[in-house]
Parts: structure tokens; C-alpha cells; sequence
């Protein structure tokens, strides 16, 4: 199916109305179409209104069936941890634009989560199915390189599932108003930013990636100022670290 | 999440028009630690919608009594991880009960299933069903209003599609469209309905 054919399933999508097969090429290609989950976003806020024309009180055992079985279950607890994302390859139009779609994208498989709990890899947290999908992938690699005078950067990556974490010990915290950025660097030199992050307090860093690791011959991270750039800052790199072959 | 890239602030109280009043995310966070009477609040305030929608797609109370109480358990049981930033807690929660619904229909395809497509696909008015609280409602009055300016065709598509189920494939059979047309009539007509509406997502 061409991107075209599937941009035009983007309506039938958002109102669950494609087959299971569908469903799944679909949502693949949702993560690497940002236009798409913001038109799905958008398109599904317009469809829960439709529901105000069914609406009808459900019946009173109900409510008391439902409280007494809460009474039974723990609410789960927050996931907690210094975790935050990378985003897809950012196009260089400009970052802001790409922001506010990464935040669509993640809005949306957000929405996803609990009924579809292995399309959270987007997810602001480091899903153990993300890490699971890494672990399982043949090609897994590990490489690390020094950041400043005693952080350590780490990444785990596979090259086939087109996703990576990285790993971060006593990484300095950034100059204020400055913040650091991953960046995938081509053979041929080309930047594509992979988004921001800061280490928490104590330095340590744990972000996760997906995008085209196949075109990508080392990682950079640099220190830019806290909205990013689109391409990074001459002398501002930090480390520099390669992809295996 | 401060350190997120994408973190968006929240301006407070600022639910777009499907998201009910703005205290349902506090309710929701109440609930997250274990306050039943929050908890019974944000039910008392959202069942409708949810019962409603979930009655509507699979058709037998009992079975939607039993969808709905598995989506409000989930909930409760998930209500820490719900990120208000990232959407509303109502289309979160009508999101999660539809895909419930949906799938119900699907696995239980029945003889009733038929009988149902063809009251749907010959009723003239198939948004007159609803209750007469909801017939009182503004809000369902709006988007009555709303639909009525989608095409015949449009409003078909969508109405098979999110209050019955049906698979877009289907929904082309059932209308006897072109395949690709189906899918283009739910697209525009979800499209012409949001622009309608005022709604987005952000």
C-alpha cells in the first residue's frame, strides 16, 4: 500500500471501522506520519461528539456492580522514572512544527494505550515492550562513548527494529536555557534531529528513539538552546557516537 | 515530564467542547489515589455518553453493561497513567469503549447483526434513537445539527460504521459503493463534522 492509499484510511481509523490486517499496517504507518495522527486526533475528538446523540443513562446495578468492584482493585501506580522521548526523524522545516506533531503522535497512541498496550512505544516511558521488542530484535548492539568530563552516554539500538534507547550516567545538567539534542548523523554528514533531553538531577538520562537508524552512521548529541535546533551547533557537539556497520 | 520536549502545558479549565466539564481530570487524578467517591463522581458524570455509545454499538443492555463496567474498571485501574496533556478524559475513555464495543460486534457475529444493519441502513432518522434525555440535550442537538450538513452518503458511512460497527469494506457493501469510496465518504464526512463542530483534539 503506497503512503497515499494509506493516508486515505486515516477516517476509518479513527472510528475503528478497518479490519484487523488494516488496523496494524495502518498503525505502523502512523508512527512514521504525523499529519496522519493529528488528523486522527482530530478526527476522533469530532467522533466521540457523536456520542452525544446516544446518550442514555446505563442502569443503576450497574454503578453499584462497578463500585463494589473497585473496591477490589489497587489503582495502578504512576509509572516514575527520568524517561522521556526521543522524537521521529524531525523534518527541517523547522522544529516547532515538528513538536506539536510529535505531541499529536504521542497524544494519540496515548489514547491507544490499554486497549493496544504494545503501541505505547511512543509513549513518553520506557515501555518494557520497547525494551522487549530491542531485546528480541537479532541485530542488537551496544556502544558507548564518554560525555563531558565523567558522564557516560550508552546506546542500545537495533538497526532493524529502527529503534534505540539511550543510556546516561552523570551526564552534566546543561547550561541554563540550554538543553541537549540527539541528532542522526548520514554517512554523508546530513543532521536529522532525534529530539531533546535533560538528565534528572542525579545525571542519569534513560530516553527512547525510533526512527531510520538503517541511514544513520553515528549518533552526535549536542547543547542547543531549549527549543532545539534544526541543525546542530558547530562546536557544540559532545560526543560523537558510532553505529555499527 | 518536565524535562519532556513535547510536554505541553495545560491551560487550566481549557477541555475542548467534548470534554464535559474540566474537573473530570481532577476526578480522574482523585481516583488515581484511591478515592472511590471521585471515582463514582466521574461514572455519574460520563456514563451516559459511554453506556450510550457502547448500548448503541452492541445493541443488548446486558452485554453493554458488561463493556462499560470493562472500560470503567480500566480506568480505575489505569487512572495514574492517564496524561491529561495528551488529550481529554472523556474522548480517552469513548475511545477505549468504542474499540470494546467494536470488537464485541465483530467477534459475535450474529443473525441479530443482520437484522440491526438493515434497521440502521432503512432508518431515515437513525439519530432520532436516542433517549429523550439525550433528545433535551443541547449538545446532541448541535450535533444533530452538525450531521444534517454532511451528505446522505456521509452520514450513512458514519453512522454504520461508529454506532454499528461495521468495517469500512462492509460499509461500501452495505451502501453499494466503490471500496475506496466508503472509506473517502467516512473521511470527509468526519472531516466536515469536526470543522462543524469546532472541535480539535489540542
Amino acid at each position: 500500500m503506497t503512503d497515499h492509499e494509506l493516508s486515505g484510511l486515516v477516517g476509518a481509523y479513527a472510528i475503528d471501522a478497518l479490519d484487523e490486517p488494516e488496523r496494524a499496517v495502518f498503525e505502523n504507518h502512523l508512527a512514521d506520519c504525523a499529519d496522519c495522527a493529528a488528523e486522527v486526533a482530530s478526527l476522533r475528538a469530532a467522533a466521540a461528539e457523536l456520542s452525544h446523540t446516544s446518550a442514555i443513562g446505563p442502569p443503576a446495578t450497574l454503578r453499584a456492580d462497578l463500585l463494589s468492584a473497585i473496591g477490589q482493585v489497587r489503582p495502578l501506580p504512576p509509572r516514575v522514572s527520568a524517561v522521556s522521548t526521543l522524537g521521529h526523524r524531525l523534518p527541517r522545516r523547522g522544529l516547532w512544527p515538528a513538536v506539536a506533531a510529535a505531541c499529536a503522535l504521542i497524544a494519540v497512541i496515548a489514547l491507544g494505550w490499554g486497549v493496544r498496550e504494545h503501541r505505547q512505544l511512543a509513549g513518553h516511558r520506557l515501555s518494557p515492550s520497547a525494551l522487549g521488542a530491542l531485546l528480541d530484535s537479532g541485530d542488537l548492539a551496544t556502544v558507548s562513548a564518554p560525555v563531558g568530563n565523567a558522564g557516560q552516554a550508552t546506546l542500545i539500538y537495533s538497526k532493524s527494529e529502527h529503534r534505540l534507547v539511550l543510556i546516561g550516567q552523570d551526564i552534566p545538567a546543561p547550561p541554563a536555557g540550554k538543553t541537549y539534542q540527539v541528532w542522526m548523523l548520514s554517512p554523508t554528514g546530513t543532521a536529522t534531529s532525534g529530539g531533546l533531553f535533560r538528565p534528572d538531577q542525579n545525571g542519569t538520562v534513560l530516553v527512547q528513539a525510533s526512527g531510520d537508524l538503517a541511514h544513520t552512521a553515528e549518533m552526535g548529541i549536542s547543547v542547543e538552546r531549549a527549543a532545539g535546533a534544526t541543525q546542530p551547533t558547530p562546536g557544540a557537539i559532545v560526543a560523537e557516537i558510532p553505529l555499527q556497520r | 515530564m518536565g524535562n519532556l520536549p513535547f510536554g505541553r502545558a495545560v491551560p487550566a479549565g481549557s477541555e475542548p467542547a467534548d470534554g464535559g466539564p474540566p474537573e473530570l481530570a481532577g476526578l480522574l487524578a482523585a481516583s488515581a489515589r484511591g478515592d472511590q467517591q471521585a471515582f463514582a463522581t466521574l461514572y455519574d458524570r460520563t456514563s451516559a455518553r459511554v453506556y450510550g455509545m457502547v448500548l448503541r454499538v452492541v445493541r443488548d443492555p446486558a452485554q453493554a453493561a458488561e463493556v462499560t463496567q470493562d472500560v470503567y474498571l480500566q480506568l480505575w485501574r489505569e487512572a495514574a497513567r492517564f496524561d491529561p496533556a495528551l488529550g481529554t478524559v472523556l474522548s480517552w475513555l469513548l475511545l477505549l469503549a468504542h474499540r470494546r464495543a467494536v470488537d464485541r460486534v465483530r467477534s459475535a457475529l450474529s443473525a441479530t447483526l443482520r437484522e440491526d444493519r438493515y434497521a440502521a441502513s432503512q432508518s431515515e432518522r437513525p439519530y432520532d434513537q436516542a433517549s429523550e434525555r439525550a433528545q433535551a440535550n443541547l449538545e446532541a442537538q448541535r450535533v444533530r445539527t452538525a450531521l444534517h450538513g454532511l451528505t446522505e452518503t456521509q452520514r450513512e458511512a458514519i453512522s454504520l460504521a461508529y454506532f454499528a460497527g461495521y468495517s469500512h469494506r462492509e460499509v461500501a457493501a452495505l451502501l453499494d459503493l466503490p471500496l475506496g469510496t466508503a472509506k473517502t465518504r467516512i473521511r470527509d464526512g468526519l472531516i466536515r463534522l469536526r470543522d462543524a463542530l469546532g472541535v480539535a483534539d489540542d
